[in-house]
């Protein structure tokens, strides 16, 4: 485990942009200049609903997708120019796990297939040490040796996450990107997966995107969160911070919409007016117009950056003290 | 419904379902929310690399009887035939079936049976050799097409448009009257027939696959586009293709019989049914029913065997039947 | 009894396995009641059952599964074991359902105001004109904008919040049922979505006495909006009781391990 000065982004995202040609010669925004660092250790939360531009973030950088503008930053050097071949080592720094544990994992080949791959392709290993890896990496997410010769069909959706997730530490990666790792799970295995990758963070110095829709889960794994709506941030900071005051129409919005499971009776909720709109070449302004519960004239006129309201909160919106608390 | 679906050489009833993707917006697509049932592989069970011979239709048990009746026949030729096949005179000309010759001899008495013997080797031999070929270069061209789009896909769908322009007989007619005859280059022309459809299985197969996030997690520990595609993608893409052989090499047989039959691509003498068919037809008017007869029942066994073997492959590895 | 309008007593059965053929028990001794114009909730998790019971009550349940033991009674009638013909004349018009995704369950081939209207006349009578102006009006009652011109459109061209509107809008307003069942409502929704769907269910229950059924595993939604809840796990009820009490005082060691895993532990929002 490599230690770096405090700070030191492994990672750095500058003004990605991602723009997918939509029928009619029109573009479609799915990404639209959006800046973070992933620092060792930290783990920080993009939010967001459907159309957020979240999920698509993680995979520009992975190259997955490849990002329209902007770069990525890998220690210091672009990873925008470089071939498969050097993609392809790129991925031992920087992994994911995916949403959906049934169709991230290839349903021919037995869980030792699958978390030998990543051993295979990118290390010189005997077939020993290829073995006793296996056995660390099954024991680190809490199966036994006896799973390694089944299928992913005959493992629960939580079993099968944890090969996701032993398939992305697997090779020891600094950054792992994670899309919604528990959405596709029971409520009662979702807080031992979260645990898990608690400790893996913990024991490896991990540096972690948090993707998420579901901001129970963000609050209680993130140490800096940043909302996203039609592509664009607008509102980030420290989870702590931003959770027990957030600023943002959107952040509030969402924050107020979000069910508790506690008995508390009914919440004021911010409300937003009429459905989310297009991310079809949108208007150079604020994504919020039309639906913003304190819009004035001017936010239509010209988009709004995010503005530092001090603690490393920042918020894309300056008129949001007019929000009744 | 089933009446669609067994149309004769119709590739419909191959296509594994594609995942239903809720509107047509990329952006939507890969922001669906969690929750719902997107781009997942039906749940397989083990891989079962040995189709199980239990696990067939009736008429795939019989199938695959006769074929391995078959196999054993042409195995059986390399070692024994009843008289030498390539002698003529074993016999009176045109003895009808009797003991000493349990199918009859031919124009210039050569013992039938030992000729439809060793004839299987070549409507057997040839057509599986073509279904091999066929299947290898098609599947792998389909992976490839089907795994890059683009430019590299239009260059082959365009190629093969061209291909299968032709019907199928005729380009081989066309082909082996301008090449000559030849056992190598019946199975070239046969392959390259066939080809198409596997090619355009395949494609269609990878490309549905190809969003999946298993596929993108294929990359990511990884694999360079050989190793997605044709390690994880082509895999789970198998059974479609793996039924269609069958019935490409129905398909080839007879037209390996029918070449023979007009006297195209071996030589005259050869024992293939076809040929042999069409040697006996004079024989038809004139009495002599066994020369053509028992050639053709030769053919329609085995297109039968392929056919019934085909269906019951095609019905064990359809994903809509759930297992 | 009339202080109840759906009383399941005893329901038991189990799937037949394919290849097998033997029973595989899935729901056991599964007794619940729903009071009227009560929002009851029906929590679990996958396999706990709670869709399969549901589906059970209007006959909908996959052909595979059998019922080996129990009854189900509608307003003191029982219904299981009825006729083609009876269950028609329950189902949309006494009991109606809506099911978790939208866009799958309208017909994508048809128009939205062409399926309202036509499930009107089904119920009705009515002639088309007037049909029609009703399907307009519960669009516009379930909030959808320019209903009018959403009539007009099919269910692909609606989002998935939209498209689960208008199944609440056929359900719920041009069905007129006494009895709403609600299978997963709003999972895969947005979370704002979800919320301003929740709301629009409640406040259509609370102005037109409907009771609502809503099957959910999200404790979240629960809290905020049901007054009872029954709690199933593993094809068992496991408890039922007032949401306050569930809430504040669980009696079974599975509900508070589902609360607690709900809570992740949190102090506070």
């Amino acid at each position: 485990m490599r230690h770096y000065p405090a700070d030191y982004p492994i990672i750095q995202v500058r003004n990605l942009r991602k723009l997918f040609p939509v029928r009619g010669g029109r573009k479609l925004h799915a990404i639209d200049g959006v800046d973070f660092d992933l620092q060792p250790g930290k783990t920080l939360a993009l939010v967001g609903e459907s159309g957020s531009g979240k999920s698509t973030v993680a995979r520009c950088i992975t190259r997955l997708v490849e990002p329209t503008s902007g770069d990525i930053i890998v220690h210091g050097s672009s990873i925008l120019e470089l071939t498969a071949l050097e993609m392809s080592r790129t991925y031992r720094l920087v992994q994911m796990v995916f949403q959906d544990p049934n169709a991230s994992l290839n349903p021919r080949m037995t869980v030792r297939g699958i978390l030998e791959e990543p051993l295979k392709l990118h290390l010189n290993l005997t077939r020993a040490e290829r073995d006793e890896r296996l056995r660390e990496l099954i024991e680190i997410i809490g199966l036994t040796v006896a799973h390694l010769d089944r299928y992913p069909n005959e493992l629960s959706g939580g079993q099968r996450q944890r090969i996701g997730i032993a398939r992305a530490v697997a090779i020891s990666p600094e950054v792992v990107l994670l899309d919604e790792p528990t959405a596709s799970l029971d409520v009662s295995v979702r807080g031992q997966i979260l645990e898990l990758l608690k400790r893996l963070q913990q024991e490896f110095n991990l540096a972690y995107l948090f993707i998420s829709h579901d901001l129970q889960v963000v609050k209680h794994m993130s140490d800096e969160v940043a909302v996203m709506y039609l592509g664009k941030i607008v509102e980030r900071g420290p989870t702590e911070e931003v959770f027990s005051h957030p600023k943002h129409p959107y952040t509030r919005a969402l924050m107020s919409a979000a069910p508790v499971a506690r008995w508390g009776g009914r919440r004021e909720r911010t409300k937003l007016a009429g459905e989310i709109g297009t991310p079809i070449d949108p208007r150079p302004a604020c994504r919020l117009v039309g639906r913003c519960p304190i819009e004035r004239p001017e936010c239509g006129e010209s988009p709004m950056p995010l503005r530092d309201i001090g603690g490393g909160h920042q918020v894309a919106c300056p008129f949001h003290q007019s929000i009744q608390q | 419904m089933e009446m669609l679906e067994r149309r004769r050489f119709g590739l419909a009833r191959f296509r594994t379902l594609s995942p239903a993707g809720p509107g047509a917006d990329p952006q939507q697509r890969a922001e669906e929310n969690p929750g719902r049932m997107l781009s997942r592989p039906e749940a397989a069970p083990k891989p079962r690399r040995k189709r199980r011979f239990s696990r067939l239709t009736l008429s795939g048990k019989v199938g695959a009887t006769l074929l391995a009746f078959y196999v054993g026949v042409t195995i059986l030729s390399f070692f024994w035939t009843p008289y030498d096949p390539t002698m003529p005179g074993a016999g009176m000309p045109y003895e009808a079936p009797s003991l000493a010759f349990p199918l009859g001899t031919d124009r210039l008495g050569t013992d039938i049976l030992s000729m439809l013997m060793m004839g299987t080797r070549y409507d057997l031999g040839i057509c599986l050799a073509a279904v091999f070929i066929a299947f290898s270069i098609g599947t792998i061209l389909g992976t490839i097409a089907g795994y890059f789009g683009g430019t590299v896909d239009t260059v082959i769908m365009r190629l093969i448009e061209i291909v299968q322009a032709f019907p199928g007989l005729l380009f081989a007619m066309l082909i082996v009257q301008a090449a000559g005859p030849g056992v190598v280059n019946v199975i070239a022309v046969l392959s390259f027939v066939g080809m198409p459809d596997y090619l355009r299985l395949a494609r269609a197969e990878i490309r549905s696959r190809r969003e999946w996030q298993f596929a993108e997690a294929a990359r990511l520990v990884g694999n360079l586009w050989f190793g997605v595609a044709f390690k994880h993608l082509l895999p789970n893409s198998m059974g479609p293709l793996l039924a269609f052989t069958s019935l490409n090499a129905a398909f080839s047989v007879l037209i390996i019989g029918s070449l023979g039959f007009l006297g195209l691509g071996l030589s005259p003498d050869s024992p293939e049914w076809g040929n042999m068919i069409a040697r006996g037809q004079d024989g038809v008017m004139t009495g002599q029913w066994w020369v053509s007869l028992f050639p053709g029942i030769a053919v329609l066994g085995m297109t039968a065997a392929f056919y019934m073997l085909g269906d019951a492959i095609a019905d064990i590895t359809d994903p809509r039947r759930r297992r | 009894m009339s202080d109840v309008i759906l009383e399941i007593e005893g329901y038991s059965g189990a799937f037949r396995g394919r290849e097998s053929g033997e029973m595989e028990p899935v729901l056991f001794d599964v007794s619940y009641r729903l009071k009227p114009k009560a929002i009851t909730a029906v929590v679990g998790e996958t396999g706990s059952g709670k869709s399969l019971m549901a589906l059970s009550v209007l006959g909908l349940q996959p052909p595979t599964f059998r019922r080996t033991a129990g009854s189900i009674r509608f307003k003191g009638e029982e219904i299981l074991g009825l006729d083609d013909r009876a269950l028609r004349r329950i189902r949309g018009r006494r009991i109606s359902m809506v099911f978790q995704d939208a866009r799958a369950a309208l017909n994508p081939v048809f128009t939205v105001g062409d399926q309202l209207a036509d499930t009107d006349r089904l119920h009705s009578g009515r002639s088309r004109h007037a049909a029609m102006a009703k399907a307009i009006e519960a669009l516009r009652r379930v909030q959808i904008p320019e209903p009018e011109r959403r009539a007009r459109q099919y269910p692909h061209e609606y989002s998935g919040g939209m498209a689960q509107r208008a199944m609440i809008a056929m359900a719920a307003l041009i069905c007129e049922p006494e009895l709403l069942i609600m299978d997963e409502p709003t999972t895969g929704l947005d979370v704002t979505t979800q919320a301003e769907i929740m709301e629009l269910i409640v406040d259509l229950a609370k102005s037109r006495g409907l009771t609502v059924c809503l099957i959910t595993h999200d404790l979240g939604v629960v809290a905020e909006t049901c007054d009872e809840v029954i709690v199933m796990n593993k094809g068992r009820v496991v408890e039922t009781g007032a949401t306050e009490q569930i809430f504040t005082a669980p009696a079974h060691a599975y509900t508070r391990r589902l609360l607690a895993a709900s809570q992740l532990g949190e102090e506070g929002a």
